[in-house]
């Protein structure tokens, strides 16, 4: 899902400087794993790009499970899937779509883009943005961010990867100079870690 | 008992359980003991209600003449009392609001004198157009009528404590009226409340103060009824004794025992729920009753609570109408079927009723928050923000 224009989908609920987490304007409408989206730093021209790393949907209570809710009801009828949200209005209410992302460089109102961490992190309850194809071409147009995702620690770095060369490559109608450059900075990256290479290659190629 | 030398240096122990375990045993066995005695009571009530059942005008009558005169809690009834009504179709699309709230009290020992009346508020609506709105209306009140009632005699009552709680059962009760009328008039409705509708903590009050908080609340049922819409409260693990009351009555129907009951009582350790929960089968109901609070007979004139109990599947519940519900058997059917509904999707628990309470609830870190705030504020508008020494104390120990 690239779009050509940028959307408004979710607000920032928790901000540091190398990653953030938002909760999403429309319940299960995150923005897809390794896509690249934009938030903002308040007084300033601060926009911090982060790769989506991790999306889940849970309870907004804190501790809140939820339950098994299909299945047979009294009256006989079965409900399943989409049934089950129109059966219980209120689920869609007390529970809550969440995406984290990993801040992976930013930009200071001159057009430039940096593939490095921004003075500030993002600022809570502002909102996160989708980005068009026009931006993702512009981040991706340097290799810089591989290594800020590669040692990165706790998240699924490699799949994150993967994905995010993957999606700038449909950017660019899956151009074979793109992936070629973006393999030889991988094996630059690499070099001594052959295993790893292949099987981020195997992922990328997919 | 021997005591344990006093030289000995004693080590802080919360709970000795090697003195409780006997007492726990010994507890056990008397449960054990009243429990068959129990069986053998819930048994013989039931008898008797259906020994009783077509005579149900004549006990109405009955409780009526010597209400004012049993010491112990009676039921009218209002329904044969064999009545058990299997579960009525629910209806595919209905519309239901709820309500319930919390307080942070005032605390006299507090930066600036408020109270905090918190409303959770709940919309839902199923089958077509199926949708839910959660919200919550905190209102924060701290002009001088909120904080003293004055009679017409000059004599004032401080907004404290009962009287916050008050506040808040009639803010509960307006709201729910107001938001109930959102739901669309082409679909079954209901309002639904939490606990009792006999708002009977009114009645230790002074008259004075019990006829305003009454008059709000009585109020909110009149826009209901105007507006149509059926107004029912959910009572889980009701304690009540009332039906067990006139059960009593039965056996001793001039009250010629009444002082005697000590020992002697063939309704002894029963309540209610226990009789119900021997008549009633999953999804069924039982009899409607008016209750005989004084407060309910004395002052709710029109609205007059009724109830009858439910088996949810889950539990024996009590449900309560007022009297122009109870009089439309179409209305008690959509309450009995509706909640029901409810309880099916809320795991045992009508849904709207646990959403209005996650709303309401006014939690630890809450009531901290809220006093930062008001006294950052009061700091901003250059008031004294210093609470009592005593609150102070309590923070912080000196030692």
């Amino acid at each position: 899902m690239l779009t050509a224009t940028e959307q408004r989908i979710g607000e920032i609920i928790e901000a540091s400087t190398t990653s953030f987490t938002a909760g999403t304007y429309r319940f299960l409408e995150a923005p897809p794993f390794g896509s690249l989206v934009r938030a903002n730093v308040r007084d300033g021209a601060i926009r911090i790009y982060g790769l989506v790393y991790d999306i889940r949907t849970s309870s907004r209570e804190p501790g809140g499970r939820a339950a098994v809710r299909g299945g047979p009801r009294y009256d006989g009828q079965e409900f399943y899937d989409e049934e089950v949200y129109r059966e219980h209005p209120d689920l869609q209410e007390v529970l809550q779509t969440e995406f984290s992302a990993l801040v992976v460089g930013f930009e200071w109102g001159d057009g430039r883009i940096r593939h490095y961490l921004p003075p500030q992190p993002a600022t809570v309850h502002y909102s996160v943005f989708s980005c068009a194809v026009s931006e993702v071409l512009r981040f991706t147009e340097s290799c810089d961010f591989f290594r800020t995702i590669l040692y990165a620690s706790q998240i699924p770095a490699d799949d994150l990867l993967a994905a995010a060369v993957r999606r700038a490559a449909a950017a660019r109608k899956h151009d074979r100079s793109y992936l070629l450059c973006a393999g030889r900075e991988l094996a630059r990256l690499l070099k001594d870690d052959y295993d790893r290479l292949r099987s981020l290659l195997r992922r990328i190629g997919d | 008992m021997e005591l344990a030398p006093w030289n000995l240096k004693s080590i802080a122990m919360p709970l000795d359980f090697s003195l409780l375990t006997g007492q726990v045993r010994a507890l056990g066995a008397s449960l054990r003991a009243s429990h068959d005695q129990r069986i053998s009571r819930i048994e013989w009530a039931c008898e008797q209600l259906h020994a009783q059942a077509d005579r149900w005008e004549h006990w109405c009558q009955q409780v009526r003449e010597k209400h004012a005169r049993a010491p112990w809690l009676l039921a009218c009834p209002a329904e044969p009392l064999d009545v058990v009504r299997d579960l009525p179709r629910c209806p595919q699309s209905y519309g239901l609001a709820a309500s319930d709230g919390s307080q942070i009290d005032l605390d006299r020992h507090g930066p600036a004198e408020c109270y905090l009346v918190n409303i959770g508020l709940v919309l839902l609506r199923y089958g077509e157009d199926a949708g839910a709105r959660l919200w919550t209306e905190p209102r924060l009140y701290y002009e001088e009528k909120d904080l003293v009632l004055v009679d017409d005699r000059g004599r004032r009552y401080a907004v404290e404590g009962p009287l916050v709680h008050a506040t808040r059962d009639v803010a509960e009760g307006q709201m729910l009226a107001a938001i109930a009328r959102e739901l669309p008039p082409s679909l079954p409705r209901l309002a639904l409340q939490d606990g009792t509708l006999i708002r009977w903590p009114f009645h230790g009050f002074d008259p004075f103060v019990r006829d305003h908080y009454l008059k709000g609340y009585l109020e909110a049922l009149d826009h209901l009824q105007m507006a149509g819409i059926p107004l029912a409260s959910y009572i889980s693990r009701p304690r009540a004794p009332e039906v067990t009351g006139l059960v009593r009555l039965f056996a001793d129907p001039e009250l010629e025992r009444a002082g005697s009951y000590a020992e002697a009582d063939p309704c002894q350790g029963l309540i209610d729920q226990l009789i119900f929960n021997a008549l009633l089968r999953p999804g069924q109901r039982g009899p409607l009753f008016m209750s005989m609070s004084r407060i309910n007979v004395e002052h709710y004139d029109a609205h007059q609570i009724h109830f009858f109990y439910l088996n949810t599947g889950r539990e024996l519940a009590r449900v309560e109408v007022p009297r122009w519900v109870a009089a439309e058997p179409a209305l008690v059917d959509l309450v009995h079927a509706l909640i029901y509904d409810q309880c099916q999707r809320g795991a045992g628990y009508p849904v709207a009723l646990a959403r209005a309470h996650e709303q309401a609830v006014v939690r630890e870190t809450d009531r901290r928050t809220f006093r930062l705030l008001l006294e950052s504020t009061l700091l901003h508008a250059r008031l004294s923000t210093a609470g009592s020494l005593k609150q102070a104390s309590k923070e912080r120990t000196i030692v």
